[in-house]
């Protein structure tokens, strides 16, 4: 135990203070002024108010390494040093506030559009600037108190109390979705989902909030040995095992009758990441092959299906049948798009064999550049269309079912399409073909004096990436009807590496989480569609910071990340939390040191 | 192309990296069924010598022919393919697979399904990954105990020095090869781990019929196990022959110890 030094505490304060003032500069506050999450007061714009002080005093009441001793903080220095850092920010923060009024905010405002009147009155909660500072800066207190309660107060408060906030901001956040289940199910949602704020009731937030910090409760009072139960009845009983898929296949099979078009719609966008996300976890999860020119194959996927489908150019002169193309059924044309795009993945590395890390990287770059030009160019118009792009793209009508028109259907094509991908990607990560590729990864020298050709399963990894990119690609077109060269750019190769790398790199399941949140919620609450790549940004940066290995870890991947702990740290630390935990993620788990060395 | 008299045969292999002669016209051969030791001072070329026969490197002039074939030019996973297989002088594993599959990728080169049989789990395929499994265990099996049992499940990098050491022998033994180089083998090791390498290499030969070429530094290893020692400086043999002819040749005291001081 210990307190938090000085420095830390003030310049905790002062990032809050400057995090807050970027959040109000970008528009954010305004934005979310109205949004409603619980009853009237607790608005998403007062939760981003109060956020920037909380994470500051979270962070700077965090556990530090003195002398190779792990220090935790007490509550009371705890929350007395948040306080301190929330006042910091409050008072940085005020003094913007101020300064902004003082200097007029319509000469800011040249610069910084979103400072207006209403984001004045807004942070000054409608009081004008000296009058309402003061409330500024108490909740900024507030805040830092709360932020040091949730890291140094007793586990046994905390930790339910965050689960139970936790639950009440998601379903707060999620106010389009959950009702929505609730009346398809033949619920009444009123009592917990006003309908004049549409955010959550009082009445309801509290229920949420017993419910969630109460199943915590229950959740570790049962004990470590009832965890372990459920962990290893989870991955080991087939019964279980078995049940918990047919769970999730019907979830997911009843998820678009349960959530209506709109959000179908949203889920057809998620599974088209999965599958470009489970395409590029080949060529980077599993063979360690950084590809950031992956939108070529999304755009050869998707052109090659409207060739092949029938689709019409469009041109100022009406529609133009292009310079080659076929009239297939859709369910045909999709395993000749896929073939030809292995064969296109070959193309790709063939000349980039020879290449690795960053050099890899940009020249894939480089060639993904190359053909979004190429969609947009003049040259490839007879084609493709260019500019204009085309139209017309098939219906991929099966069983009456057409998802062109009807997003439900289309999240049923989707599914089918990724549960393949899925089902190829599991296949082969646990073949001899993975294990290649995992030796590739770790040491292609080694790889090779081994007997692994590492040309071949190079050329393999973005053969398969490649055909389940465009798998992806033929997804997109068939849903869309339309394809122009906007829908191929760099931020399709981005988005899913970024969808890759937040869900847990050679993670399968981790890639339907990464799409989820990276897709989904963006897609889910339209109020945030503006703020898209900063979302990106930010969740890349705290996943690399906080959670290396992913959201869902490849256990391999984790043990990689664990190793220089177990070998190095662990002795150093606090023995019975961390050894534990490292010991947690590494099976078996050693330190290293096997007691026949001791002898 | 002359009759194979010689499992390996390097004639005149020449290796420079920029000025520097690591190998020049180096002459050596290895019958099967033979335990050659390969010593020198640092820096003499012997791992150099590994990495030429091996794959790694190609050699600026010169010939290497394995079972009377040359094969120079070919691709390291091609050689290991023909029957050449190795350990590295710095241990390297895949670290984060465990050790069993670690030695499962040893037998990668023996093996052939393909995606196809990969993805539909063909029953031809399932039944290689199972010989794959059960030859790998037999690989780990030849150090006794020490890599079995539960360890079978860890990453590798959680082993200790010596049975990293081990697991790099395993794999190289899973490759099902003809001959295996070891390039030292005992570097790190306590004297008793020493001892039991020593009566390892000479198992490798015996039981498993291989010929195996070890680069050493422990005399007692190479006394222990050496029906052929070869000895090299500046990239030249400078001495062969058995033991004690190779202990004694005035050449191979003097690159170790210097000229005697005059006087």
């Amino acid at each position: 135990m210990g307190g938090v030094p000085k420095r830390s505490i003030v310049r905790g304060g002062l990032i809050g203070g400057g995090v807050a003032m970027y959040v109000a500069l970008v528009g954010l506050y305004t934005k979310f002024a109205d949004l409603a999450l619980v009853g009237e007061q607790v608005t998403l714009g007062r939760v981003l108010l109060v956020a920037p002080a909380l994470v500051a005093a979270y962070a700077v009441t965090r556990p530090r390494v003195v002398m190779g001793e792990r220090v935790t903080v007490g509550f009371g220095p705890g929350v007395s040093a948040g306080t301190v850092s929330g006042f910091v920010t409050g008072v940085v923060f005020a003094a913007a506030v101020a300064f902004a009024d003082l200097f007029g905010v319509e000469r800011i405002r040249e610069v910084f559009v979103s400072v207006t009147e209403p984001l004045i009155d807004f942070l000054t909660f409608g009081e004008g600037v000296p009058a309402g500072l003061p409330f500024l800066v108490g909740l900024c207190v507030v805040g830092g108190a709360i932020g040091a309660f949730a890291r140094t107060a007793p586990a046994e408060i905390r930790r339910p109390a965050s689960v139970g906030v936790s639950a009440v901001l998601l379903l707060g956040l999620l106010q389009r979705i959950v009702p929505i289940v609730f009346v398809e199910l033949g619920y009444e949602a009123d009592w917990l989902y006003s309908p004049t704020t549409k955010g959550l009731t009082w009445l309801g937030a509290i229920g949420v909030f017993v419910a969630a910090a109460g199943a915590d409760v229950l959740w570790h009072r049962a004990g470590g040995n009832a965890r372990q139960r459920v962990r290893a009845g989870v991955v080991g009983r087939p019964a279980t095992r078995i049940g918990l898929f047919l769970v999730l296949a019907a979830l997911l099979v009843a998820l678009p009758l349960l959530l209506g078009t709109v959000i179908s719609e949203v889920l057809g966008q998620v599974m088209i990441y999965v599958l470009l996300g489970l395409g590029l976890n080949i060529v980077v999860g599993y063979a360690g092959l950084l590809d950031l020119g992956y939108v070529a194959f999304f755009a050869f996927g998707a052109y090659t299906t409207g060739l092949l489908t029938g689709a019409m150019l469009n041109t100022t002169t009406g529609a133009v049948e292009p310079a080659i193309s076929a009239d297939l059924n859709f369910f045909i044309a999709v395993w000749l798009v896929v073939m030809m795009a292995a064969g296109v993945g070959v193309l790709i590395g063939a000349p980039v064999l020879r290449l690795r890390g960053d050099y890899l990287a940009i020249v894939t770059l480089g060639l993904g550049e190359i053909v979004s030009v190429i969609t947009a160019s003049k040259w490839a118009q007879p084609l493709i269309g260019g500019p204009q792009g085309m139209r017309g793209v098939t219906k991929a009508e099966i069983f009456g079912l057409n998802p062109q028109d009807n997003p439900q259907h289309f999240y049923y094509l989707a599914l089918a399409f990724v549960l393949l991908a899925a089902f190829v990607s599991w296949r082969l990560a646990a073949s001899r073909i993975g294990r290649a590729w995992n030796a590739m990864r770790e040491d292609e020298q080694v790889a090779n004096a081994m007997g692994i050709s590492t040309t071949k399963f190079k050329l393999l990894a973005f053969a398969m990436g490649g055909a389940i990119g465009s798998l992806g690609g033929a997804l997109f077109a068939v849903g869309i009807g339309s394809l122009t060269p906007a829908s191929f750019e760099i931020l399709v190769s981005i988005t899913a590496l970024a969808v890759v790398i937040l869900g847990g790199l050679g993670s399968i399941p981790g890639v339907a989480v990464g799409a989820l949140v990276l897709i989904g919620l963006p897609g889910l609450l339209r109020e945030f569609e503006e703020y898209r790549l900063l979302i990106y940004g930010g969740a890349i940066v705290a996943i690399m910071v906080l959670r290396p290995q992913g959201l869902i870890p490849n256990i391999r991947r984790s043990r990689e990340l664990a190793e220089e702990e177990v070998s190095q740290d662990a002795w150093a630390r606090d023995v019975s939390g961390e050894v534990e935990a490292v010991a947690a993620v590494v099976p078996g788990g050693t330190l290293g040191v096997e007691p026949e060395d001791l002898e | 192309m002359s009759a194979p008299e010689h499992l390996l045969e390097l004639q005149g292999v020449a290796k420079h990296f920029g000025g520097l002669y690591a190998l020049s016209g180096l002459d050596l051969h290895v019958e099967a069924g033979e335990i050659v030791s390969v010593i020198g001072p640092n820096g003499a070329g012997k791992s150099t010598m590994f990495n030429v026969v091996t794959g790694l490197y190609e050699p600026d002039d010169g010939d290497v022919r394995f079972r009377g074939d040359s094969i120079v030019g070919l691709a390291p996973n091609r050689i290991t393919r023909l029957g050449i297989s190795r350990t590295f002088q710095t241990v390297h594993l895949f670290p984060n697979m465990t050790i069993l599959e670690n030695a499962m990728v040893g037998q990668h080169c023996r093996t052939r399904s393909g995606v196809f049989g990969s993805v539909l789990r063909l029953p031809a395929t399932r039944r290689e990954e199972e010989r794959i499994r059960v030859r790998a265990r037999q690989s780990l099996g030849f150090f006794g105990s020490r890599l079995a049992g539960y360890r079978e499940d860890q990453p590798a990098f959680a082993l200790s020095y010596a049975n990293r050491r081990r697991l790099e022998m395993a794999r190289a033994l899973a490759t099902d090869p003809v001959m295996i180089c070891l390039d030292e083998p005992t570097a790190g090791m306590n004297p008793r781990e020493t001892l039991e390498l020593r009566d390892h290499i000479v198992r490798m030969r015996d039981e498993l019929g291989l010929t195996v070429l070890v680069i050493e530094h422990d005399m007692r290893v190479v006394k222990g196990v050496s029906d052929r020692v070869v000895a090299l400086d500046y990239g030249r043999k400078i001495a062969e022959g058995t033991y004690e002819e190779v202990a004694n040749d005035p050449q191979v005291i003097e690159a170790y110890l210097g000229t005697k001081a005059v006087g």
